[in-house]
């Protein structure tokens, strides 16, 4: 084997409390794609903060081709040629294009940048990725995805050698994924390495050529050929044990009594039209689209934060006019899992006895407005066990928690109180095999006994394991359900065509020319 | 569902310590510790140096009357940050409430407490219009009380001008000369009575501290506050009326900021426009110095106490040791920034230390 372009000998980082990374090994040979896998705070992150100068090593070496080196900053770690694109857009919305791709090194004369001479170096960056954007234009007008690949752009521009690309599936369309997928294949045929984290095991199984899979800090297979492996065994190296599909209890729907929610020829400022969809006691509803389809838009436009135009909203057989999500909680019993855990699912930087008993306070407080903070410590403490929520203490702030565990304290509010509705919005988006899975059976649980979900995702496989029925959305508008029969081949065939039955240009064009 | 919910992970035996835990970190990492440490510290410094400054009648009882006035001023300014506001008219609150109070006295003829009462609505009047402003229109809370702040200070030397005749109401009623010069030692139990160090002032900051406190910590309200400081987004979804919330820190800052100016007012024995002009750097510092996060959702109400008492203490010892003014303001700056630091440079300490012991 050759000299590796980028190695980690026995990489040790400590955090407070927790060996986050020991003696972690990694070879990046020039010209493949490498995979990163491991489970919600494997290490994941964390490695790729040291290989890019964000973390020093507590122990270990970093060598370059060879030679040691120590990066101090993600600058020089720039300048030694790794890039980074993160799971987080990083770009500056404000600038353009060619000013967000030549921002470390602008071509500068006498000290003072001249924007005209970024236009070149941009567009050849842009080229040599294949794609076709205006370096003129201001990145706020891009989309996610372009936004990602100005990004990967940003890090050619640079020479990078090694790029790292956290999750960068994450937020984007099975379109513009594989065309990210073709961006990555022209970056190793100039010989970059990539590197590849993502919890979507296809897309690595498709692309990826080695791979490296953490497991509580340790490299448990590293840098090995890809091809040598299963599906199965990559699973079963991630999760430590070997990873079987549990079948789920068999559960029934009731419909006898009034729908649990009810929507009919619902109209919205944010663009929806005649949206009508039932959800009775006990099912599961999933609303399936692409990104952009208007999903999470309607549940918000439902819960008062957006205005409903037209149309009837019942919730368990009564018309509901529902001004803000207070009132959807205290009057409604509804819960809305939201899909941006960090922005407005959690407090990240308070206790998670306060994060679960934020919904229960109404309901705890005495005479003079005060809380026990014995029984909110009873309720947190009772939702800690029943979800299963891995802590150190119930004071700890949730921000420590990793990614999986933050999603379950968002979800336990609302199971603190009589949530009659839950509203769970892409539920598992960036957390791992074993949560997902735990999560699975915790929303076929709640089901079970009673409580009606609608289900919000862009995991098809989701969809399928989950849903009784699912309503296809596109282009704001419900282009059909499809009876769930828990079979992914029938069900992704069926979605898919009802998707693509029609094109799904912008709603403003589909409003003129929609006849049914 | 309990066992079903469980169940995965029920298997495993590695130890799931969850990732990245910072463990509790030992207690004198306690910035309120520390504060307190530094300002016995400090006083008892300037006490060897200059035994006049245990002087309880003539240093010791001026220095707890302006920590007693400053810390109602930080706790105005801590009630706004808790919501991730600021309030940079708690001095011209401070002197619309005194106004009102003064004009009870001199015009109304009210007894104390009714005037107090009376200069108690009139700044939660006005703090709350000031919320009203902010969640109605959006706008940040940094330009809406600063046009406040403006508005006020034509407005409280307008009322002035047109009601006085010196510009200062200065008929007083029953009582306030007491309440300015007693302290603790006009207070007799039998044979034994109170230090003379303490003003009976510092009754209405008692009071406050304890009304804060409680709110903070044992009330659905206080949590409510801080839910909305820390994510306002996240606080509106799980069924918090942020609006009402911002309006009410904004009231409660009102009302603090118009108690501070009844104080101080009653401090000097006049009802004058120039009340409350030097509050807001010293709102910010005590609060801050105490533990409060600009940046909303943390509160420390024990802090705001301390905080002030550090500052007034290093200015009254630096007083007494002949330190002119400008020069006092440098030495003032120097040993704020080394208190703050002080705090950065502990939990750097003791956050190496988990380290190396894991």
């Amino acid at each position: 084997m050759s000299e590796p372009l980028l190695a980690c000998e026995d990489i040790v980082k400590v955090f407070p409390g927790v060996r986050a990374l020991d003696q972690v090994g990694l070879r990046l040979q020039a010209g493949t794609v490498h995979a990163l896998l491991g489970e919600n705070g494997a290490g994941k992150s964390t490695l790729i903060k040291v290989l890019t100068g964000v973390h020093a090593p507590d122990g270990g070496r970093l060598r370059w081709q060879g030679d040691e080196v120590h990066l101090r900053s993600p600058l020089e770690a720039g300048r030694l040629g790794i890039g980074v694109v993160h799971q987080e857009r990083n770009v500056i919305p404000g600038f353009s294009v060619a000013e967000n791709i030549t921002l470390q090194q602008p071509p500068a004369r006498r000290g003072l940048i001249s924007p005209a001479a970024m236009i070149g170096p941009a567009r050849d960056c842009l080229q040599e990725l294949g794609l076709d954007l205006d370096p003129r234009l201001p990145v706020r007008e891009l989309s996610v995805a372009q936004q990602q690949l100005v990004e990967i752009a940003k890090a050619l521009h640079t020479d990078s050698r090694v790029l790292l690309l956290d999750e960068p599936t994450a937020s984007l369309s099975p379109g513009e994924a594989e065309r990210l997928f073709e961006v990555i294949r022209r970056l190793t045929a100039r010989g970059t390495c990539v590197v590849f984290v993502s919890h979507k095991l296809e897309e690595v199984f498709a692309l990826c050529d080695t791979v490296t899979v953490l497991r509580d800090g340790r490299s448990v297979l590293e840098s090995a050929p890809l091809s040598e492996h299963t599906h199965d065994d990559i699973v079963s190296l991630m999760v430590g044990r070997a990873h079987a599909a549990t079948a789920f209890t068999p559960r029934t729907v009731d419909a006898s009594g009034p729908a649990a929610l009810s929507l009919t020829g619902i109209a919205t400022a944010a663009g929806h039209e005649d949206v009508s969809f039932d959800v009775a006691t006990g099912e599961i509803v999933g609303l399936y689209g692409l990104v952009g389809a208007g999903r999470s838009e309607l549940v918000k436009a439902v819960l008062g934060l957006d205005r409903v135009h037209s149309g009837e909203v019942r919730v368990h057989g009564e018309p509901a006019s529902i001004s803000s999500p207070r009132q959807a909680l205290h009057r409604y019993g509804i819960g809305y899992l939201t899909e941006n855990r960090k922005e407005e699912g959690v407090f990240l930087d308070q206790p998670i006895t306060r994060n679960i008993a934020v919904t229960v306070w109404r309901k705890l407080a005495g005479a003079l407005g005060q809380v026990s903070s014995k029984r909110e410590q009873a309720v947190a403490q009772d939702l800690v066990d029943r979800l299963g929520i891995r802590l150190a203490r119930l004071g700890q702030n949730a921000g420590e928690l990793s990614g999986g565990n933050q999603q379950k304290v968002s979800l336990a509010k609302w199971l603190a109180t009589d949530t009659r509705l839950l509203i769970v919005d892409e539920p598992t988006v960036g957390v791992d095999v074993r949560t997902k899975h735990a999560f699975h059976e915790l929303l076929w649980e709640l089901a079970r006994d009673g409580m009606p979900i609608v289900l919000i995702s862009s995991d098809l496989g989701e969809m399928v394991t989950l849903a009784d029925r699912v309503v296809v959305m596109a282009g704001h508008r419900v282009r059909g359900q499809v009876a769930n029969d828990h079979d992914y081949e029938r069900m992704s065939q069926r979605i898919i065509r009802l998707i693509h039955d029609r094109p799904a240009p912008e709603a403003a064009v589909e409003k003129g020319r929609m006849t049914p | 569902m309990r066992t079903a919910a469980v169940a995965p992970d029920a298997g495993t035996e590695e130890p799931q310590t969850p990732p990245r835990t910072s463990d509790r970190l030992p207690f004198w990492v306690n910035q309120r510790l520390g504060l307190l440490v530094l300002t016995i510290g400090l006083a008892l410094l300037f006490g060897a140096l200059r035994p006049a400054f245990f002087d309880a009648r003539l240093v010791l009882f001026p220095l707890l009357r302006d920590i007693s006035t400053l810390t109602v001023v930080a706790l105005a300014q801590m009630v706004v940050l808790s919501v991730g506001h600021m309030n940079l008219a708690v001095g011209r609150m401070a002197a619309f409430g005194a106004l009102f109070a003064g004009f009870g006295y001199d015009r109304l003829g009210l007894p104390l407490p009714l005037g107090l009462l009376l200069c108690l609505a009139a700044g939660a009047a006005i703090g709350a219009l000031t919320g009203w402003i902010i969640a109605r229109t959006g706008v940040g809370s940094f330009v809406v009380t600063l046009a406040m702040d403006f508005a006020l200070l034509g407005l409280v030397s307008l009322a002035y001008s047109a009601l006085t005749e010196n510009a200062a109401f200065t008929s007083t009623p029953a009582g306030l000369d007491e309440l300015r010069a007693y302290s603790l030692a006009d207070i007799c139990v039998g044979p034994v009575c109170g230090s003379p160090a303490i003003p009976q002032i510092a009754q209405f900051t008692v009071l406050a501290l304890i009304a804060l406190g409680f709110l903070y910590s044992c009330t659905r309200i206080g949590r409510e506050l801080l839910l909305t400081g820390a994510n306002p987004a996240a606080a509106e979804l799980s069924g918090i009326p942020t609006k009402r919330r911002v309006v009410t820190a904004h009231a409660l800052s009102g009302l603090l900021a118009a108690l501070a100016g009844f104080m101080a007012a009653a401090g000097t024995g006049t009802f004058r426009a120039s009340i409350g002009d030097d509050f807001m750097l010293p709102s910010f510092l005590g609060a801050v110095l105490g533990g409060t996060l600009l940046t909303g959702g943390v509160v420390s109400v024990v802090g705001a106490l301390l905080g002030t008492s550090l500052v007034a203490v290093i200015r009254k010892g630096l007083d007494l040791l002949g330190v002119g003014l400008e020069s006092l303001n440098i030495y003032l700056g120097c040993v704020l920034l080394l208190a703050l630091s002080a705090d950065r440079v502990r939990n750097v300490l003791s956050y190496r230390k988990v380290v190396r012991s894991t």
